[in-house]
């Protein structure tokens, strides 16, 4: 009896191991299929894109990938959805420097200093250099992001920015012109004041980092020291200015008047309380724009972001992500990266580009496309968003700032805003969030054995 | 005694020490043998995992968990001075207690009920039970539309009753009630489960007896049902408590650890730190702490409460 079923327990375990076997024979297999089947059509080079754009967006990628793959015969992009802009730069941080990784890397904006950091990825200026590309024919503000030192490290692609969204019917009945948007933080309040009524409430911000950022540059303020981390490495926060306080006394200041909602961190729900009428105004990324005004049973207007009455408006700062190509991998495959990236930046592709998701298209020549200037005709909200860019004065305020720690420091504002709903004065909850950053920043000099 | 007989007797009783050792060995090895696969599992995907991160605890590291530098017990000390590692801790306990011990009375009440021998009674076993078959992931999505402040039902519910609206997943006071509310309806099902068989392995002879010496039903449940139960709650409660501490999927989805962090569980808590902020250095000192708190919580437990079960 006992020696069956020591008998059947090392079948067991015979089995499993060469299952085991088996199964990397397969693989092996497999990858030689796939070697000779790229033998086979030589010439297609492939280039593994991952991003991070989920839903109608996808769609709009892949198609993009699509129509280049059918132009002409030697590259093949295949687009590989990743999850969020966190998810995928994690993924990709597990993957650098071998050979799963992607070819092309598509990051956040405030990645990209991790990016620059991890030492895996290849700058495009070599490329630029090497053919001597144009990059002036780019919208200055969004290669200005992407731009350290003067080197060119990534490729803008999908780049938005923050607009102020309201309901113009609530305006209306309100009393207020629909046409004219509150651009200061007085006009703000007045107006928050006057559609505030019923379950109606006047303003709302998310709770997100990146609505703290811009209406900071909005005004010309620096989130870190270093010229915003662009003169050198950032050694602390200094976004708990005068500027920085006055957008949390907004915030504070309109929350205990009951003229501002607490929406929570998530967008959705940001956006459905927007449309279900329960907040009049708010601050949305001009990439959310074209599905609000198709989804809102009322009048949707965009308008500039706000900013305090004495400011001197300066802009915006550009959101949204570029594309990186990795480093270690074949020179021939570094040169389809860059032959797709060219591509994706042409005006044709960066019209549609910019109709189907809202995104800024990259190329400003796109904006003189037929079809470009027949949507916005339709979509007027679209062009204000595009204005809004233009207008931006080049500073490094409104460049963006650059730290490495960038996700931890946005942890850190998103738990001081919050504490402003708890009643905690913005002067204590802003000099909080600053001191946190720091010590992040400070965790992350000791470890780079700085 | 001669000397050849001695002899003869010490190598005999040394043959025989040594077959029984032999023996002894051999069972050893058979017994190891039948181990062996789950050995082999634990060590590639518990023990290895455990070492690296006790190693990587004491490193400073680069985003992709390189280690750079020697830390020390740097990590450790910097955690026990951060006001945020007090926080996740107390959010941890905090929801330990809201949700281990009224998600099990819920559960023993649903499986006392769904123990009786009525019609259709398998169909109420089946609803009691059916949140095991949701994903944390799915039933949470649905707990945050409900929890929705905007166009949420809980808050229509409130308004029609006439109370105010609770703002339940922003307002720091209630999000970990909110979370715990929905964590509790999701552990229901596997708790109501194992309770139920648990109930259905008492002998049935003993409630015939206390019928006929006449008891009260509450009397029966206290001095036959919860005696006989005990070793099932003892499991239960073991591993609930440790489902508790280890929660991830649910705060990730309703909250991600805010407000203000009343919700960054310790789970919670290392994954940020491990996967946004990229502190991995930390983020494993937090997963040593984590481990050491289970394992002490776990052994009060068998020490405390084992002594209170009674085993047939």
């Amino acid at each position: 009896m006992k020696k069956r079923w020591l008998f059947m327990l090392l079948l067991a375990i015979s089995m499993v191991i060469s299952a085991c076997s088996g199964e990397s024979a397969g693989n092996e297999a497999e990858a030689e299929s796939d070697t000779e089947t790229e033998a086979g059509s030589e010439e297609k080079t492939e280039v593994v894109f991952w991003h991070a754009m989920s839903g109608e967006l996808e769609g709009a990628v892949q198609k993009i990938a699509d129509d280049f793959n059918a132009s002409q015969e030697e590259i093949e992009v295949k687009p590989v959805f990743q999850g969020t802009y966190e998810e995928a730069i994690t993924k990709f941080n597990t993957v650098a420097g071998t050979e799963d990784a992607p070819t092309i890397m598509q990051t956040f904006e405030v990645g990209t200093k991790y990016m620059i950091d991890s030492g895996k990825i290849q700058p495009v200026q070599k490329f630029i250099d090497e053919e001597g590309y144009d990059t002036s024919q780019w919208e200055e503000n969004i290669t200005n992001y992407y731009a350290v030192d003067g080197v060119q490290y990534s490729m803008p692609f999908n780049s938005s920015t923050p607009v102020l969204v309201y309901n113009k019917d609530a305006f209306e009945e309100a009393g207020l012109d629909p046409e004219k948007a509150p651009a200061t933080y007085d006009e703000l309040k007045d107006a928050a004041k006057k559609l505030t009524n019923g379950d109606q409430v006047g303003f709302s911000i998310l709770n997100y980092g990146w609505f703290f950022e811009e209406l900071l540059a909005a005004q010309g303020g620096l989130f870190v020291n270093e010229d915003n981390g662009r003169a050198g490495n950032a050694t602390e926060a200094v976004f708990n200015s005068e500027e920085g306080l006055k957008v949390f006394e907004l915030i504070s200041d309109m929350y205990n008047e009951g003229t501002f909602y607490n929406t929570g961190q998530v967008w959705d729900d940001m956006r459905a309380a927007f449309q279900s009428g329960k907040i009049a105004m708010y601050i949305d990324s001009s990439a959310g724009i074209r599905a609000m005004v198709d989804n809102s049973p009322f009048e949707v207007g965009a308008s500039y972001l706000p900013v305090p009455d004495e400011a001197n408006r300066q802009g915006v700062i550009i959101g949204g992500a570029s594309l990186w190509m990795t480093s270690d991998i074949e020179e021939e495959k570094q040169q389809a990266a860059w032959e797709f990236m060219k591509y994706v930046t042409t005006p044709e592709v960066q019209a549609e580009w910019h109709l189907q998701s809202g995104y800024f298209a990259i190329n400003p020549a796109a904006y003189e496309e037929d079809i470009v200037q027949e949507e916005w005709e339709k979509y007027p909200q679209l062009k204000v968003t595009v204005d809004q860019l233009k207008d931006t004065k080049p500073s490094t305020a409104t460049q963006g700032a650059l730290i490495s720690v960038f996700p931890e420091a946005r942890q850190k504002v998103v738990s001081a805003m919050e504490s402003l709903y708890q009643g905690v004065d913005p002067k204590e909850a802003l000099d909080r969030a600053v001191e946190e950053t720091n010590q992040a920043l400070e965790a992350a000099a000791k470890k780079s054995g700085n | 005694m001669s000397l050849p007989q001695a002899q003869q007797e010490t190598q005999s009783f040394v043959k025989q020490r040594w077959l029984g050792n032999s023996r002894r060995f051999a069972s050893l090895l058979e017994g190891l043998l039948y181990l062996l696969p789950s050995i082999l599992l634990f060590t590639v995907f518990l023990f290895y995992p455990l070492m690296k991160t006790l190693y990587l605890s004491f490193f400073y590291s680069d985003a992709q968990g390189v280690p750079l530098s020697f830390a020390g017990f740097d990590h450790f000390v910097q955690l026990f001075s951060s006001s945020s590692f007090m926080t996740s801790m107390k959010a941890t306990l905090l929801f330990v207690l809201y949700t281990v011990p009224p998600g099990i009375i819920l559960a023993l009440a649903l499986a006392l009920l769904a123990n009786e021998k009525l019609r259709g009674i398998g169909f109420f076993r089946t609803i009691f039970s059916s949140t095991m078959g949701m994903s944390v992931a799915a039933s949470s999505v649905i707990w945050m539309f409900m929890y929705n402040p905007a166009i949420g039902i809980a808050n229509r519910f409130l308004t029609w009753a006439g109370l105010s609206e609770i703002q339940w997943l922003l307002d720091p006071g209630w999000a970990l009630i909110s979370v715990s509310i929905a964590t509790i309806w999701m552990n229901t099902g596997f708790t109501f489960m194992i309770l139920l068989g648990g109930l259905q392995n008492i002998d049935s002879q003993l409630y015939e007896s206390a019928k006929i010496a006449g008891v009260s039903r509450f009397y029966s449940l206290r001095k036959i049902t919860l005696p006989m139960l005990s070793p099932t709650l003892f499991f239960v409660i073991t591993v609930s408590m440790i489902n508790a501490f280890q929660t991830f999927g649910q705060i990730d989805i309703l909250t991600k650890g805010g407000p203000m962090e009343t919700t960054n569980v310790i789970v919670y808590a290392i994954y940020k730190d491990a996967f946004i902020n990229y502190n991995v250095g930390s983020a494993s000192a937090q997963a040593v702490l984590l481990f050491f708190g289970i394992l002490i919580v776990t052994l009060i437990q068998f020490k405390l409460g084992e002594r209170k079960v009674h085993y047939q």
